[in-house]
């Protein structure tokens, strides 16, 4: 053995051994895209492996042999120059989406292409467990969501957006009906948090820090949880049979419940740390209703209050039928409002001071509004209000904008109307009423908007063990984002527990790749890829018909229609992004991809019946030509590391589809198309297999999450030392298939159909007749094989169950087919 | 033996495997060992792709492996091309098998079973024999035959005259079809012995396993499946319990099977889909696959290897060895198994070839068996320090013909096949969507004479028929098949070719037949 001294640290090498690997053995990273275990240098080598070695100057680790004691610096200067001209070269060659533009806008963080892929594998159940690694309430997220992703999604530039919102409904949906996907859960821990407000913020920082063990309850004023989407979103939105067996799937992870409690009243901040709770989590909402400040104001009713004792059906209807009602606003308040009064038959108006365009909803709730008969008035605001013999007379006046678009009243267009009611519904913010809760909650410090003070990313308050989130903190919100930071202060939470710093998350947006977001960035050779294709709507219920009750408007996709809309994605985000190792050398060499190609230059090639390819993501290291065992690619590249950059690439006759090619390609040139699925294999365990085909036995290693295995590679150990054959990498599914045997079935004769049982019917009927026909013809009566695709210990079991128990020796195998 | 001794041979000798479409691993192998300058024989019917790399290319007849492997034996002792100081000092039967072959294998009479010049005989003979070191790799086409283990015998004899064995690059190797036919037999799936191959006739042995097992084991000979098949027919055979192994589909001349399966009065069928079998059954058990357990498969060279249990099973399916320990527990026997790795621990108590393996073990790569303690390594080469009996007998292999003969009715001989894409009866790569899509259906090889003359086009439907049943294909013609023989895959249950397949059976171990039945051809 050589020492050698690598960064200053002594490391033993054998003699001739390659640096490159010394080093990789030793765990100290030197980049390289091109190196492979014993096989030739390409004629153009990547050139990142480059070392210094002291005393020769900068060498190529990957071809460089230990024959003396060395002195090696991996990331001297020269070195790092070096390597950052080289990947300046070949990022200004580099064309794609590193992760998918829909990605991004998602407050929830959700992996968007991934659960569209399961989809559009009919692999439903995956998909949901996907979506509920980071979104406990998809069912009602699925029916509110304003869709933060859609106006991203590259498929409006061929046609219309996926209908992001709506598969995600579909699989919620679909796992309400055939059984929910129940995460594993860890044991608990010696830890207790108290939650405060059950609602989607509450439930969501709940069942995170079920999932990392912590044991929670949720406290909330009301006696049911759910906060708004019980109390607030209105059923023909959101069903309450939905937000019912959604949050008692939370719930039944083991969360506690506690209704009816009201902080402030009933209990402080104090109280809870000396039950023992470690830390608290603030997600009381947004109750403060905003004012727009004109004279009798205060004489409108509450439409926020009056959701929510509708809610609860403490409303008297009567009251309200048929009556001519005037909405000051249009905030999501007002519009559910609206909607609600028209199934009252009210005639109802909104009234907005500005124009249509400007509506703090999304433009679909006032097409809805529209559809069902609600009147809208922009560009009107109310200057005063008085209450007369039981009927409201409102004063109103026109508005134009200034420039810098602020209102402007015009008061000589003022005009007098009248209605039975007139309702506010200006929004709602967060209140500060709290500080006078108890001592605790007196120190927390407020924000110069009087709201509570946290930190954008931990949650985490003045006060190191109170949390705070959802419309609580940043005022009226989506749900999706307040699942989004009850998620974020569940990890912060875990994170102060256990007295560890919180992981910084990589913001690697620096290291993305994109094909750009603008119509005027785009290339339009990518969505000439693209055949048209209607986008799945969900069927609505006619105007007529809907306002007559509070039964759900819109309902969900079928099975047929989730798929095809599933496959309508341009699968834009890299499906190749758990393998690149270009990403990862950027991302350490901190080189960023501002200076990408904008331009695609070659077209994506879907004419291999398994692998795509996307040479626009070619880093020419030739890997897969030189790890080809059928010598099956042609590979050319012209002018290499230059703008003038050509490459040729084809997969000739002799391919047989092993796909060693797929799995050494550092980056996304290369890609499954039976993998739609973009991980990375951190989130993925890795599973050691043998394969089920042939007699060969090729060790495979199983990439599997969300229950499902995402892709096949071979382990480099014997017989197969990391090659496997076309079944080998592809050939999973099956296990997936519907046609597996689920059920234990049992007949009396074979003229009868199959009746599904129980096990212990069937392993008593199996038991009794074996029994039966051993006592009565002997035990040559009885036979049984056993199998080449079952286990050794299992047909060590069977062989054993016919000579222990059956004293037959009876037992064959297929040794003989 | 280590497929890896492939590249350690200066001469390879193919025969009846057509490994780039049924072992696609070790087809790469033996390119990579071609490519080093290796030597390769090929010995197949149909021009398999080595044909196209071979140095000699014997185009035998279907089933007369027996007389072609003689035939190079003939030309061995005949030249005095053996080892002699092996033979001498390792070999048994020498003089006997000498006299037979010399006596009865003359080539003229090889050459009219196989079909081949004497000289490309004699020349295949000497370029083997004069090798430094060779390997024979056969696969089902040697073996599925009336003296399929005959032709294993001839094959070892080879191996055997030329001393080619226990060093590198050296000795006569199945591959095995299916992933885990060694372990299944390993484990005492056959009739005839114990687990590790231990015979239950053997005081000593069956005192062991009594032991272990606290109970008395029988000592009346076992039927093989064909076996079992007939005494069913015969109202004998009452009740079988098939795990994973759908017989109604796999084995050859299946209606004669189904005939049998209907005539039983109990059938259990355990699987992962519906097999065909279950047609016939009372009872079927959904079993969970190999991603939903754990457990262990030993591949062709011995080596016992570790799968781990990645996701879970679909409905209620369980692991097989979970219904066996419960339907044990249920007829009254202590069996409390509550894994597979503590089966794998017994299996090591009686045979001492695994009492070195445990699951433990195995996490970070396979053991070859023999492996006798938890130290040892495992053994990658059998023979290196002589053989387990103190001699090699030297056989004496007969020929048996195929039981069908091709004839006016029947012109045909119909070979079975493997396709790449898909394995065994089909019943797992025809539910994988990209295998289909490379391979979608059963396809029928047929030469381009025998297509002109019988009007058949490329990519037409044909059917295919005997006196046992008709089956539809899609023709394929290509040279790469001679005239008078059709060859096509069985993994489609829309084309179930084993109804065609003849009802011979090996004399000695009773495998069907596969590899010559007589059909007629048609357009369809």
């Amino acid at each position: 053995m050589i020492n050698i001294r690598i960064n200053g640290e002594e490391i033993s090498a054998y003699p001739g051994e390659i640096l490159l690997e010394v080093a990789r053995r030793a765990n100290i990273y030197i980049p390289s895209l091109c190196f492979l275990k014993d096989k030739k240098s390409p004629d153009h080598p990547c050139g990142l492996c480059v070392v210094k070695v002291e005393g020769e100057g900068i060498v190529r680790s990957c071809v460089y042999r230990v024959e003396r004691e060395l002195e090696v610096d991996t990331e001297a200067p020269e070195v790092k120059v070096i390597r950052r001209k080289i990947l300046e070269g070949l990022v200004a060659n580099h064309y794609g989406d590193c992760k998918a533009p829909c990605h991004t806008p998602c407050p929830g963080g959700l992996n968007i292409q991934g659960y569209i892929g399961f989809i559009a594998k009919g692999d439903f159940r995956a998909s949901l467990a996907l979506i509920k690694e980071r979104l406990p309430l998809p069912a009602s997220v699925g029916r509110v969501c304003p869709r933060f992703c859609e106006p991203v999604c590259r498929r409006s530039f061929v046609d219309e957006p996926i209908a992001i919102n709506d598969l995600k409904r579909f699989v919620a949906d679909y796992g309400l009906e055939k059984g929910e996907v129940i995460p594993e859960l860890p044991p608990l821990k010696d830890k207790k948090v108290a939650i405060i407000g059950a609602g989607p913020a509450g439930l969501s920082c709940a069942y995170f820090l079920r999932l990392e063990g912590y044991q929670v309850t949720l406290f909330d004023k009301e006696r049911e949880p759910g906060g708004l989407l019980r109390y607030g979103i209105p059923a023909f939105k959101l069903p309450k049979e939905i937000v019912q067996r959604e949050v008692e799937n939370i719930l039944k992870m083991g969360i506690d419940f506690i209704g009816g409690r009201s902080w402030g009243k009933d209990f402080s901040i104090d109280i809870l740390r000396k039950e023992g709770y470690e830390a608290v989590f603030l997600a009381i909402g947004a109750r403060k209703e905003k004012t727009f400040g004109f004279e009798g104001e205060e004489l409108a009713e509450s439409g926020f209050k009056f959701l929510i004792a509708f809610s609860k059906d403490e409303v008297d209807i009567k009251a309200y039928y048929g009556k001519k009602v005037a909405i000051l606003g249009c905030s999501y308040t007002a519009l559910d409002l609206a909607r609600t009064l028209r199934r009252l038959n009210c005639e109802v108006e909104i009234l907005y001071p500005r124009s249509k365009m400007e509506v703090p909803v999304p433009l679909r709730e006032i097409v809805f509004g529209e559809k069902e008969g609600i009147k809208f008035t922009y560009m009107t605001v109310p200057l005063s209000l008085k209450k007369k013999e039981g009927l409201y007379y409102l004063v109103l006046a026109r508005t134009s904008l200034t420039e810098k678009r602020e209102i402007k009243v015009l008061s000589e267009s003022a005009f007098e109307m009248s209605y039975d009611f007139v309702f506010r519904a200006w929004g709602e913010a967060p209140t500060d009423e709290f500080k006078t809760f108890g001592e605790i909650e007196a120190k927390l410090e407020l924000t110069p908007e009087g709201t509570i003070k946290v930190n954008p990313h931990t949650m985490q308050s003045s006060i190191p063990w109170v949390f705070a989130g959802g419309d609580f903190v940043h005022g009226a919100k989506t749900v999706i984002q307040a699942v989004a930071s009850g998620r974020r202060a569940a990890t912060a939470i875990a994170s102060f527990l256990e007295g560890k710093p919180l992981e910084k998350t990589s913001l690697t947006v620096k290291f993305d790749f994109s094909r750009g977001k603008r119509v005027e960035e785009f290339d339009a050779n990518f969505i000439d890829l693209f055949p048209q294709e209607r986008r799945a709507t969900l069927e609505e219920r006619t105007p007529e018909e809907r306002v007559k009750d509070f039964k759900e408007v819109l309902s969900g996709l079928t099975p047929e229609e989730a798929i095809r809309e599933a496959n309508r994605c341009l699968r834009c985000g890299c499906l190749g992004i758990h393998k690149c190792d270009f990403r990862e050398i950027l991302i350490r060499e901190d080189v960023g991809v501002s200076k990408s190609r904008k331009r695609m230059k070659y077209a994506i090639e879907k004419g291999h019946p398994l692998i795509e390819l996307d040479s626009n993501k070619c880093v020419a290291c030739f890997k897969c030509v030189r790890s080809c065992p059928y010598g099956a690619i042609f590979l050319s590249v012209i002018n290499k590391g230059t703008l003038q950059e050509y490459i040729t690439f084809k997969f000739t006759s002799a391919c047989v589809n092993c796909g060693i090619c797929v799995d050494v390609c550092p980056t996304g040139a290369l890609t499954k198309k039976d993998l739609l699925v973009p991980y990375s294999r951190k989130q993925a365990r890795s599973v050691k297999s043998v394969c089920t085909f042939c007699g060969v036995g090729c060790n495979l290693t199983l990439w599997v999450k969300n229950d499902t295995i995402l892709e096949v590679t071979g382990r480099d150990l014997p017989p197969n030392f990391g090659a496997t054959c076309v079944k080998g990498r592809f050939g999973f599914e099956f296990y997936k298939s519907k046609d597996r045997l689920t059920q234990p079935l049992i007949r009396r004769s074979i003229k009868e159909e199959f009746k599904p049982v129980s096990w212990d019917t069937a392993l008593d009927y199996v038991a009794e007749n074996l029994v039966r026909i051993q006592e009565k013809y002997g035990p040559e009566a009885l036979g049984f094989l056993c199998s080449a695709r079952t286990s050794n210990e299992e047909n060590f079991l069977m062989q054993k169950l016919a000579r222990a128990v059956f004293k037959t020796n009876n037992v064959d195998c297929p040794a003989r087919v | 033996m280590h497929f890896e001794e492939i590249l350690n041979a200066s001469l390879l000798f193919l025969i009846g495997t057509n490994s780039t479409e049924a072992h696609p691993i070790v087809a790469q192998k033996i390119s990579k060992a071609l490519d080093q300058g290796s030597k390769l024989i090929v010995a197949d019917p149909r021009k398999i792709a080595f044909t196209d790399r071979a140095h000699i290319y014997l185009p035998l007849r279907p089933g007369s492996n027996v007389p072609l492997l003689n035939g190079l034996a003939y030309v061995i002792l005949k030249e005095e091309l053996y080892n002699r100081e092996f033979v001498e000092r390792y070999v048994d039967n020498f003089e006997a098998y000498k006299h037979y072959i010399l006596s009865e294998w003359d080539l003229s009479r090889v050459s009219r079973y196989t079909g081949l010049k004497p000289f490309l005989i004699e020349q295949a003979a000497i370029l083997y024999a004069t090798s430094k070191s060779a390997l024979i790799l056969w696969g089902l086409g040697l073996s599925e035959h009336r003296s399929g283990s005959y032709s294993a015998m001839a094959a070892a004899n080879l191996a055997t005259l030329c001393g080619f064995w226990g060093k590198p690059g050296c000795g006569a190797m199945p591959l095995r079809g299916q992933n885990n036919v060694q372990g299944a037999c390993d484990m005492g799936g056959l009739p005839y012995v114990l687990t590790g191959y231990q015979s239950y006739l053997d005081e000593a042995v069956r005192r062991k396993f009594q032991e272990v097992w606290n109970v008395e084991l029988p000592i009346n000979e076992g039927k093989t499946l064909p076996g079992m098949l007939k005494s069913a027919l015969e109202g004998k055979l009452k009740a079988l319990y098939a795990m994973g192994y759908d017989v109604a589909m796999s084995h050859g001349d299946i209606g004669e099977v189904w005939r049998a399966l209907s005539n039983l009065e109990f059938l259990v069928v355990q699987d992962i889909f519906m097999p065909l079998s279950g047609k016939y059954a009372h009872v079927v058990l959904p079993s969970a696959c190999v991603y939903e357990k754990s457990g262990t498969y030993t591949n062709g060279e011995r080596r016992v290897q570790l799968f781990e249990r990645a996701v879970n099973p679909p409905g209620q399916a369980k692991p097989d060895w979970w219904i066996l320990t419960e339907l044990g527990r249920r007829l009254g026997h202590n069996w409390n198994y509550t894994s597979s790795a503590e089966i794998a621990l017994e299996i090591g108590k009686v045979w001492q070839g695994w009492a070195g393996i445990n699951h433990g073990r195995l996490k970070e790569r396979g053991l070859q068996w023999p492996c006798l303690d938890e130290q040892h390594p495992g053994t990658a080469i059998l023979f290196t320090s002589g053989f387990p009996k103190e001699k090699v007998h030297l056989a004496l292999a007969k020929y048996v013909p195929p039981l069908e003969e091709p004839e006016e009715e029947y012109p045909f001989i119909l070979v079975t096949i493997r396709k790449l894409a898909h394995y065994n009866i089909g019943s797992m790569t025809r539910r994988v969507s990209s295998l289909m899509n490379l391979y979608p259906e059963a396809v029928l090889e047929l030469n381009p004479e025998d297509a002109k003359r019988l009007g058949i086009l490329e990519g037409a439907k044909v059917k295919v028929w005997n006196k046992r049943g008709e089956v539809f294909y899609r023709a394929h013609i290509t040279d790469r098949v001679p005239q008078g023989m059709v060859f096509t895959d069985f993994h489609f249950d829309n084309a179930l070719t084993n109804i065609l397949v003849s009802p011979g059976l090996d004399e000695l171990m009773d495998t069907p037949e596969y590899k010559v039945s007589t059909v007629a051809v048609a357009p369809a």
